[in-house]
Protein backbone atom coordinates (compact mmCIF):
# COMPACT_ATOMS: atom_id res chain seq x y z
CA UNK A 1 0.00 0.00 0.00
CA UNK A 2 1.21 3.52 -0.77
CA UNK A 3 1.45 4.79 2.79
CA UNK A 4 2.21 8.33 1.74
CA UNK A 5 -1.01 8.67 -0.26
CA UNK A 6 -3.07 7.79 2.81
CA UNK A 7 -0.67 9.33 5.34
CA UNK A 8 -3.07 12.02 6.61
CA UNK A 9 -5.79 9.51 7.47
CA UNK A 10 -3.39 6.87 8.74
CA UNK A 11 -1.95 9.31 11.32
CA UNK A 12 -5.46 10.25 12.40
CA UNK A 13 -6.18 9.11 15.94
CA UNK A 14 -9.11 6.70 15.86
CA UNK A 15 -8.34 5.63 12.28
CA UNK A 16 -4.78 4.47 11.68
CA UNK A 17 -3.17 1.74 9.55
CA UNK A 18 -5.60 -1.01 10.60
CA UNK A 19 -8.60 1.00 9.39
CA UNK A 20 -6.71 1.77 6.18
CA UNK A 21 -6.09 -1.95 5.65
CA UNK A 22 -9.81 -2.61 6.02
CA UNK A 23 -10.55 -0.06 3.28
CA UNK A 24 -7.93 -1.65 1.03
CA UNK A 25 -9.56 -5.06 1.42
CA UNK A 26 -13.13 -3.80 0.91
CA UNK A 27 -15.25 -4.28 -2.20
CA UNK A 28 -17.92 -1.58 -2.58
CA UNK A 29 -20.56 -1.43 -5.30
CA UNK A 30 -22.00 2.00 -6.14
CA UNK A 31 -25.33 1.74 -7.94
CA UNK A 32 -25.98 4.85 -10.02
CA UNK A 33 -23.11 7.07 -11.19
CA UNK A 34 -25.23 10.22 -10.96
CA UNK A 35 -25.59 13.09 -8.50
CA UNK A 36 -25.09 10.89 -5.42
CA UNK A 37 -22.79 8.35 -7.07
CA UNK A 38 -20.20 10.82 -8.40
CA UNK A 39 -19.12 12.40 -5.10
CA UNK A 40 -19.42 9.05 -3.30
CA UNK A 41 -17.17 7.42 -5.90
CA UNK A 42 -14.60 10.20 -5.70
CA UNK A 43 -14.17 9.93 -1.94
CA UNK A 44 -14.29 6.13 -1.88
CA UNK A 45 -11.60 5.99 -4.56
CA UNK A 46 -9.47 8.68 -2.92
CA UNK A 47 -9.77 6.99 0.48
CA UNK A 48 -8.36 3.76 -0.94
CA UNK A 49 -11.32 1.34 -1.12
CA UNK A 50 -9.59 -1.66 -2.73
CA UNK A 51 -12.24 -2.53 -5.29
CA UNK A 52 -15.04 -0.27 -6.45
CA UNK A 53 -17.83 -1.45 -8.74
CA UNK A 54 -20.00 1.04 -10.63
CA UNK A 55 -23.40 0.24 -12.17
CA UNK A 56 -25.08 2.64 -14.60
CA UNK A 57 -26.36 2.24 -18.16
CA UNK A 58 -26.81 5.94 -18.83
CA UNK A 59 -24.75 8.37 -20.89
CA UNK A 60 -23.60 11.84 -19.83
CA UNK A 61 -26.13 14.60 -20.64
CA UNK A 62 -25.64 18.37 -20.40
CA UNK A 63 -28.29 18.65 -17.67
CA UNK A 64 -26.26 16.19 -15.51
CA UNK A 65 -23.15 18.36 -15.28
CA UNK A 66 -24.29 20.78 -12.54
CA UNK A 67 -24.29 17.92 -10.03
CA UNK A 68 -22.49 14.92 -11.55
CA UNK A 69 -19.02 16.26 -11.02
CA UNK A 70 -16.98 13.37 -12.39
CA UNK A 71 -18.00 14.43 -15.92
CA UNK A 72 -16.98 17.34 -18.13
CA UNK A 73 -18.52 19.00 -21.18
CA UNK A 74 -16.21 16.83 -23.31
CA UNK A 75 -17.88 13.66 -22.00
CA UNK A 76 -21.39 14.35 -23.34
CA UNK A 77 -22.96 11.25 -24.86
CA UNK A 78 -20.42 8.88 -23.36
CA UNK A 79 -21.22 6.04 -21.01
CA UNK A 80 -21.02 7.33 -17.43
CA UNK A 81 -19.35 4.19 -16.09
CA UNK A 82 -16.58 4.40 -18.69
CA UNK A 83 -15.81 8.07 -17.97
CA UNK A 84 -16.13 7.55 -14.21
CA UNK A 85 -13.70 4.65 -14.25
CA UNK A 86 -11.17 6.67 -16.25
CA UNK A 87 -11.35 9.62 -13.82
CA UNK A 88 -11.19 7.44 -10.71
CA UNK A 89 -8.18 5.52 -11.99
CA UNK A 90 -6.43 8.82 -12.68
CA UNK A 91 -7.22 9.92 -9.13
CA UNK A 92 -6.03 6.65 -7.65
CA UNK A 93 -4.32 4.04 -9.85
CA UNK A 94 -3.74 1.87 -6.77
CA UNK A 95 -7.34 0.66 -6.57
CA UNK A 96 -9.39 -1.55 -8.88
CA UNK A 97 -12.50 -0.17 -10.59
CA UNK A 98 -14.98 -2.57 -12.21
CA UNK A 99 -17.76 -1.25 -14.43
CA UNK A 100 -21.20 -2.71 -15.07
CA UNK A 101 -22.78 -0.75 -17.95
CA UNK A 102 -26.29 -2.09 -17.37
CA UNK A 103 -29.53 -1.53 -15.54
CA UNK A 104 -30.17 -3.72 -12.52
CA UNK A 105 -33.16 -6.03 -12.74
CA UNK A 106 -34.49 -9.01 -10.82
CA UNK A 107 -32.65 -11.39 -13.18
CA UNK A 108 -29.15 -9.95 -12.84
CA UNK A 109 -29.04 -8.33 -9.40
CA UNK A 110 -28.14 -11.25 -7.12
CA UNK A 111 -25.24 -12.37 -9.28
CA UNK A 112 -23.81 -8.84 -9.46
CA UNK A 113 -24.24 -7.95 -5.78
CA UNK A 114 -22.85 -11.24 -4.50
CA UNK A 115 -19.13 -10.46 -4.83
CA UNK A 116 -19.30 -7.08 -3.02
CA UNK A 117 -19.07 -6.36 0.71
CA UNK A 118 -21.12 -3.15 0.81
CA UNK A 119 -23.70 -1.75 -1.61
CA UNK A 120 -24.21 2.02 -1.91
CA UNK A 121 -27.58 2.94 -3.40
CA UNK A 122 -27.40 6.24 -5.27
CA UNK A 123 -30.18 5.47 -7.76
CA UNK A 124 -32.97 7.83 -8.76
CA UNK A 125 -36.14 5.74 -8.75
CA UNK A 126 -38.21 3.66 -6.34
CA UNK A 127 -38.37 0.53 -8.53
CA UNK A 128 -34.61 0.08 -8.40
CA UNK A 129 -34.37 1.16 -4.75
CA UNK A 130 -36.87 -1.51 -3.63
CA UNK A 131 -35.18 -4.11 -5.83
CA UNK A 132 -31.77 -3.28 -4.30
CA UNK A 133 -33.25 -3.31 -0.80
CA UNK A 134 -34.88 -6.72 -1.26
CA UNK A 135 -31.80 -8.23 -2.92
CA UNK A 136 -29.53 -6.88 -0.17
CA UNK A 137 -31.89 -8.23 2.50
CA UNK A 138 -31.89 -11.63 0.78
CA UNK A 139 -28.09 -11.69 0.50
CA UNK A 140 -27.68 -10.03 3.94
CA UNK A 141 -25.49 -7.35 2.35
CA UNK A 142 -24.94 -4.06 4.17
CA UNK A 143 -26.72 -1.34 2.17
CA UNK A 144 -25.82 2.33 2.44
CA UNK A 145 -28.97 4.16 1.41
CA UNK A 146 -28.86 7.77 0.16
CA UNK A 147 -31.68 9.75 -1.45
CA UNK A 148 -32.56 13.39 -2.11
CA UNK A 149 -35.69 15.44 -2.69
CA UNK A 150 -35.81 19.19 -3.23
CA UNK A 151 -33.39 20.69 -0.70
CA UNK A 152 -33.41 17.64 1.59
CA UNK A 153 -31.65 14.31 1.86
CA UNK A 154 -32.00 10.96 3.64
CA UNK A 155 -29.27 8.59 4.67
CA UNK A 156 -29.19 5.19 6.39
CA UNK A 157 -27.41 1.85 6.63
CA UNK A 158 -29.63 -1.22 6.27
CA UNK A 159 -29.17 -4.97 6.79
CA UNK A 160 -26.59 -4.69 9.52
CA UNK A 161 -27.32 -6.26 12.91
CA UNK A 162 -26.68 -3.81 15.73
CA UNK A 163 -25.38 -4.68 19.20
CA UNK A 164 -28.94 -5.39 20.33
CA UNK A 165 -29.45 -7.95 17.57
CA UNK A 166 -31.74 -5.66 15.54
CA UNK A 167 -31.50 -5.50 11.76
CA UNK A 168 -33.70 -3.24 9.63
CA UNK A 169 -34.21 -2.48 5.95
CA UNK A 170 -35.98 0.14 3.83
CA UNK A 171 -39.32 -1.67 4.09
CA UNK A 172 -39.27 -1.02 7.84
CA UNK A 173 -39.67 2.63 6.89
CA UNK A 174 -41.84 2.37 3.81
CA UNK A 175 -43.25 -1.16 3.35
CA UNK A 176 -44.58 -0.60 -0.16
CA UNK A 177 -43.30 1.64 -2.96
CA UNK A 178 -45.20 4.83 -3.79
CA UNK A 179 -47.23 4.72 -6.99
CA UNK A 180 -45.54 6.13 -10.11
CA UNK A 181 -45.72 9.91 -9.97
CA UNK A 182 -46.74 9.97 -6.29
CA UNK A 183 -43.31 11.22 -5.24
CA UNK A 184 -41.55 13.59 -7.66
CA UNK A 185 -38.00 12.84 -8.85
CA UNK A 186 -35.13 15.25 -9.57
CA UNK A 187 -36.01 15.49 -13.26
CA UNK A 188 -39.52 16.71 -12.48
CA UNK A 189 -38.84 18.49 -9.24
CA UNK A 190 -35.38 19.99 -9.71
CA UNK A 191 -32.39 19.69 -7.42
CA UNK A 192 -29.63 22.09 -6.38
CA UNK A 193 -26.39 20.50 -7.57
CA UNK A 194 -24.62 20.75 -4.24
CA UNK A 195 -27.33 18.77 -2.36
CA UNK A 196 -26.52 15.32 -3.82
CA UNK A 197 -22.89 16.43 -3.43
CA UNK A 198 -23.39 16.70 0.33
CA UNK A 199 -25.56 13.59 0.70
CA UNK A 200 -23.35 11.51 -1.64
CA UNK A 201 -20.28 12.56 0.34
CA UNK A 202 -22.07 11.65 3.57
CA UNK A 203 -22.89 8.25 2.02
CA UNK A 204 -19.18 7.75 1.27
CA UNK A 205 -18.40 8.80 4.83
CA UNK A 206 -20.89 6.27 6.27
CA UNK A 207 -19.42 3.56 4.01
CA UNK A 208 -15.88 4.35 5.18
CA UNK A 209 -16.96 4.50 8.84
CA UNK A 210 -18.82 1.20 8.54
CA UNK A 211 -15.99 -0.66 6.79
CA UNK A 212 -13.26 0.69 9.05
CA UNK A 213 -15.36 0.33 12.21
CA UNK A 214 -14.94 4.02 13.02
CA UNK A 215 -17.41 6.14 14.99
CA UNK A 216 -21.15 5.46 14.90
CA UNK A 217 -22.41 4.64 11.42
CA UNK A 218 -26.16 5.10 10.79
CA UNK A 219 -27.13 1.49 11.50
CA UNK A 220 -30.89 1.30 12.17
CA UNK A 221 -31.05 5.10 11.95
CA UNK A 222 -32.44 7.43 9.33
CA UNK A 223 -30.66 10.76 9.08
CA UNK A 224 -32.55 13.60 7.46
CA UNK A 225 -30.61 16.67 6.27
CA UNK A 226 -32.07 20.01 5.24
CA UNK A 227 -29.75 22.15 3.15
CA UNK A 228 -31.80 25.34 3.59
CA UNK A 229 -31.40 25.60 7.36
CA UNK A 230 -28.57 23.08 7.93
CA UNK A 231 -30.75 21.09 10.28
CA UNK A 232 -30.31 17.38 10.77
CA UNK A 233 -32.93 15.08 12.26
CA UNK A 234 -32.06 11.53 13.20
CA UNK A 235 -34.74 8.88 13.61
CA UNK A 236 -34.34 5.48 15.23
CA UNK A 237 -35.71 2.67 13.04
CA UNK A 238 -37.20 -0.47 14.54
CA UNK A 239 -38.43 -3.53 12.64
CA UNK A 240 -41.99 -3.39 11.28
CA UNK A 241 -43.95 -6.59 10.84
CA UNK A 242 -46.29 -5.41 8.11
CA UNK A 243 -44.45 -6.63 5.00
CA UNK A 244 -42.81 -9.69 3.52
CA UNK A 245 -39.36 -9.81 1.98
CA UNK A 246 -38.55 -12.27 -0.78
CA UNK A 247 -36.77 -15.23 0.84
CA UNK A 248 -35.52 -16.91 -2.35
CA UNK A 249 -34.35 -15.87 -5.80
CA UNK A 250 -37.65 -17.14 -7.24
CA UNK A 251 -39.62 -14.92 -4.84
CA UNK A 252 -37.42 -11.94 -5.73
CA UNK A 253 -38.07 -12.54 -9.44
CA UNK A 254 -41.76 -12.90 -8.79
CA UNK A 255 -41.98 -9.70 -6.75
CA UNK A 256 -39.89 -7.55 -9.06
CA UNK A 257 -40.51 -8.77 -12.58
CA UNK A 258 -42.84 -6.51 -14.42
CA UNK A 259 -42.31 -3.57 -12.12
CA UNK A 260 -39.15 -2.71 -14.01
CA UNK A 261 -39.27 -1.98 -17.70
CA UNK A 262 -38.15 -5.30 -19.13
CA UNK A 263 -39.10 -4.50 -22.73
CA UNK A 264 -36.23 -2.03 -23.18
CA UNK A 265 -33.26 -3.11 -25.29
CA UNK A 266 -30.64 -4.90 -23.25
CA UNK A 267 -27.78 -3.59 -25.36
CA UNK A 268 -26.35 -0.06 -25.33
CA UNK A 269 -25.04 2.14 -28.13
CA UNK A 270 -21.55 3.56 -27.59
CA UNK A 271 -19.38 6.15 -29.30
CA UNK A 272 -15.95 5.64 -30.89
CA UNK A 273 -14.29 7.14 -27.83
CA UNK A 274 -16.17 4.69 -25.59
CA UNK A 275 -15.07 1.89 -27.90
CA UNK A 276 -11.41 2.84 -27.60
CA UNK A 277 -11.65 2.95 -23.83
CA UNK A 278 -13.73 -0.19 -23.53
CA UNK A 279 -11.56 -2.37 -25.71
CA UNK A 280 -8.95 -2.15 -22.95
CA UNK A 281 -11.40 -3.77 -20.49
CA UNK A 282 -10.65 -7.38 -19.61
CA UNK A 283 -12.97 -10.04 -21.05
CA UNK A 284 -14.03 -7.96 -24.04
CA UNK A 285 -14.65 -9.23 -27.57
CA UNK A 286 -14.91 -6.92 -30.60
CA UNK A 287 -16.97 -8.22 -33.49
CA UNK A 288 -17.04 -6.72 -37.00
CA UNK A 289 -20.25 -7.86 -38.71
CA UNK A 290 -19.46 -6.33 -42.13
CA UNK A 291 -18.90 -8.63 -45.11
CA UNK A 292 -15.27 -9.48 -45.72
CA UNK A 293 -14.86 -7.24 -48.79
CA UNK A 294 -15.98 -4.03 -47.09
CA UNK A 295 -13.52 -1.16 -46.63
CA UNK A 296 -11.81 0.14 -44.59
CA UNK A 297 -10.37 -3.15 -43.44
CA UNK A 298 -9.70 -3.42 -39.69
CA UNK A 299 -7.04 -5.40 -37.84
CA UNK A 300 -8.69 -8.84 -37.82
CA UNK A 301 -6.72 -9.97 -34.78
CA UNK A 302 -8.45 -7.22 -32.77
CA UNK A 303 -11.82 -7.16 -34.55
CA UNK A 304 -13.17 -10.66 -35.03
CA UNK A 305 -14.69 -10.90 -38.51
CA UNK A 306 -18.19 -12.32 -38.30
CA UNK A 307 -20.16 -11.13 -41.36
CA UNK A 308 -23.95 -10.94 -41.01
CA UNK A 309 -24.18 -13.68 -43.68
CA UNK A 310 -22.45 -15.99 -41.20
CA UNK A 311 -24.06 -14.60 -38.07
CA UNK A 312 -26.69 -17.34 -37.57
CA UNK A 313 -23.92 -19.93 -37.50
CA UNK A 314 -21.89 -17.77 -35.12
CA UNK A 315 -24.87 -17.51 -32.73
CA UNK A 316 -24.76 -21.28 -32.22
CA UNK A 317 -21.37 -21.01 -30.55
CA UNK A 318 -21.07 -19.55 -27.05
CA UNK A 319 -19.13 -16.36 -26.41
CA UNK A 320 -16.89 -16.55 -23.35
CA UNK A 321 -16.16 -12.85 -22.91
CA UNK A 322 -18.41 -10.71 -20.68
CA UNK A 323 -18.37 -7.57 -22.82
CA UNK A 324 -19.40 -7.86 -26.46
CA UNK A 325 -18.93 -4.87 -28.76
CA UNK A 326 -20.41 -5.15 -32.26
CA UNK A 327 -19.47 -2.80 -35.08
CA UNK A 328 -20.37 -2.35 -38.75
CA UNK A 329 -20.24 0.41 -41.36
CA UNK A 330 -23.12 2.66 -40.15
CA UNK A 331 -24.26 1.10 -36.89
CA UNK A 332 -27.44 -0.43 -38.32
CA UNK A 333 -26.39 -4.04 -38.82
CA UNK A 334 -24.41 -3.97 -35.57
CA UNK A 335 -27.58 -2.85 -33.72
CA UNK A 336 -29.48 -5.79 -35.24
CA UNK A 337 -26.67 -8.15 -34.25
CA UNK A 338 -26.55 -6.66 -30.72
CA UNK A 339 -30.31 -7.22 -30.44
CA UNK A 340 -29.86 -10.88 -31.48
CA UNK A 341 -27.05 -11.28 -28.96
CA UNK A 342 -29.09 -9.69 -26.18
CA UNK A 343 -31.94 -12.14 -26.93
CA UNK A 344 -29.51 -15.00 -26.43
CA UNK A 345 -27.49 -13.68 -23.48
CA UNK A 346 -30.03 -11.36 -21.81
CA UNK A 347 -28.39 -9.50 -18.95
CA UNK A 348 -25.69 -12.08 -18.37
CA UNK A 349 -23.37 -10.14 -20.70
CA UNK A 350 -22.82 -6.47 -21.49
CA UNK A 351 -23.61 -5.92 -25.16
CA UNK A 352 -22.78 -2.80 -27.16
CA UNK A 353 -23.21 -1.52 -30.68
CA UNK A 354 -21.00 1.24 -32.12
CA UNK A 355 -23.35 4.16 -32.84
CA UNK A 356 -23.00 5.49 -36.38
CA UNK A 357 -20.58 2.70 -37.22
CA UNK A 358 -17.04 2.89 -38.54
CA UNK A 359 -17.90 5.85 -40.80
CA UNK A 360 -18.75 8.03 -37.81
CA UNK A 361 -15.87 6.62 -35.74
CA UNK A 362 -13.35 7.39 -38.48
CA UNK A 363 -14.63 10.97 -38.56
CA UNK A 364 -13.06 11.36 -35.09
CA UNK A 365 -9.55 11.07 -36.47
CA UNK B 1 -52.29 18.25 25.38
CA UNK B 2 -49.83 20.07 23.18
CA UNK B 3 -47.46 18.43 20.70
CA UNK B 4 -44.85 19.60 18.23
CA UNK B 5 -45.24 18.68 14.55
CA UNK B 6 -42.25 18.52 12.20
CA UNK B 7 -42.84 17.60 8.55
CA UNK B 8 -40.25 16.79 5.88
CA UNK B 9 -39.95 16.79 2.09
CA UNK B 10 -43.09 17.50 0.08
CA UNK B 11 -45.24 17.12 3.20
CA UNK B 12 -43.60 20.25 4.68
CA UNK B 13 -45.15 22.20 1.79
CA UNK B 14 -48.63 21.73 3.26
CA UNK B 15 -47.92 20.99 6.93
CA UNK B 16 -45.61 23.58 8.42
CA UNK B 17 -43.69 22.97 11.62
CA UNK B 18 -45.89 24.03 14.52
CA UNK B 19 -47.12 23.26 17.99
CA UNK B 20 -50.71 22.07 18.08
CA UNK B 21 -53.18 21.55 20.90
CA UNK B 22 -55.01 18.25 20.78
CA UNK B 23 -58.20 17.15 22.43
CA UNK B 24 -59.57 13.63 22.02
CA UNK B 25 -56.29 12.36 20.53
CA UNK B 26 -54.34 10.02 22.76
CA UNK B 27 -52.49 7.63 20.46
CA UNK B 28 -50.79 7.50 17.06
CA UNK B 29 -53.81 5.91 15.31
CA UNK B 30 -56.01 8.81 16.37
CA UNK B 31 -53.28 11.28 15.50
CA UNK B 32 -52.97 9.80 12.01
CA UNK B 33 -56.70 10.26 11.45
CA UNK B 34 -56.61 13.77 12.91
CA UNK B 35 -53.73 14.79 10.61
CA UNK B 36 -55.30 13.26 7.50
CA UNK B 37 -58.62 14.96 8.26
CA UNK B 38 -56.89 18.30 8.84
CA UNK B 39 -54.59 17.96 5.81
CA UNK B 40 -56.39 15.92 3.10
CA UNK B 41 -53.24 15.90 0.90
CA UNK B 42 -51.55 13.74 3.53
CA UNK B 43 -53.93 10.82 3.01
CA UNK B 44 -52.73 10.47 -0.60
CA UNK B 45 -49.08 10.34 0.46
CA UNK B 46 -46.84 7.58 1.84
CA UNK B 47 -45.30 8.67 5.13
CA UNK B 48 -43.96 7.34 8.39
CA UNK B 49 -44.61 8.84 11.83
CA UNK B 50 -41.95 9.15 14.49
CA UNK B 51 -42.54 10.12 18.10
CA UNK B 52 -39.59 11.72 19.88
CA UNK B 53 -37.31 10.57 17.03
CA UNK B 54 -38.42 6.92 17.15
CA UNK B 55 -40.15 5.47 14.11
CA UNK B 56 -43.62 4.23 15.07
CA UNK B 57 -44.46 0.64 14.05
CA UNK B 58 -47.58 0.08 16.15
CA UNK B 59 -50.21 2.04 18.01
CA UNK B 60 -48.36 4.18 20.53
CA UNK B 61 -49.66 6.52 23.23
CA UNK B 62 -48.97 10.21 22.78
CA UNK B 63 -47.92 12.35 25.72
CA UNK B 64 -47.96 16.07 26.31
CA UNK B 65 -44.97 17.83 24.67
CA UNK B 66 -44.17 14.89 22.38
CA UNK B 67 -42.43 15.71 19.16
CA UNK B 68 -44.09 14.12 16.10
CA UNK B 69 -42.15 13.82 12.83
CA UNK B 70 -43.85 13.07 9.50
CA UNK B 71 -41.36 11.59 7.03
CA UNK B 72 -42.06 10.79 3.35
CA UNK B 73 -39.86 8.55 1.15
CA UNK B 74 -37.30 10.24 -1.13
CA UNK B 75 -36.14 8.64 -4.37
CA UNK B 76 -33.91 11.27 -6.03
CA UNK B 77 -30.30 10.62 -6.82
Amino acid sequence: MEDERYHRQIILEGFGPIAQQKLAKAKVLVVGAGGLGCPALQYLAAAGIGLIGIIDNDTVALSNLHRQILYTSDDLGQLKVVVAKQRLQLMNPGIEVVIHPLRLNAQNILQILESYDVILDGTDNFDTRYLINDACALLKKPLVFAAVSGFEGQLSIFNVTDDQGIRTNYRDLFPVPPLPGEVPNCADNGVLGVLPGIIGTMAASETIKFISNTGKPLINKLLHYNLLNNQQYELKISPARDYELPQTEAELLNKHTGSLNTTEETYSEITGTDLQRMQEEPSTILIDVRERHEQPGLNTTVFRQTPMSEFRQFMETDIEENNIIVICQHGIRSAAAAKELSRKYGNTKNIFSLKGGIVKWYAYF
Amino acid sequence: MEIEIIAFGKIAEFIRGQRISLTAVSDTEQLRKYLEDSYPLLSGTKYKLAINKRIIQQKTAIQNNDSVAIMPPFSGG
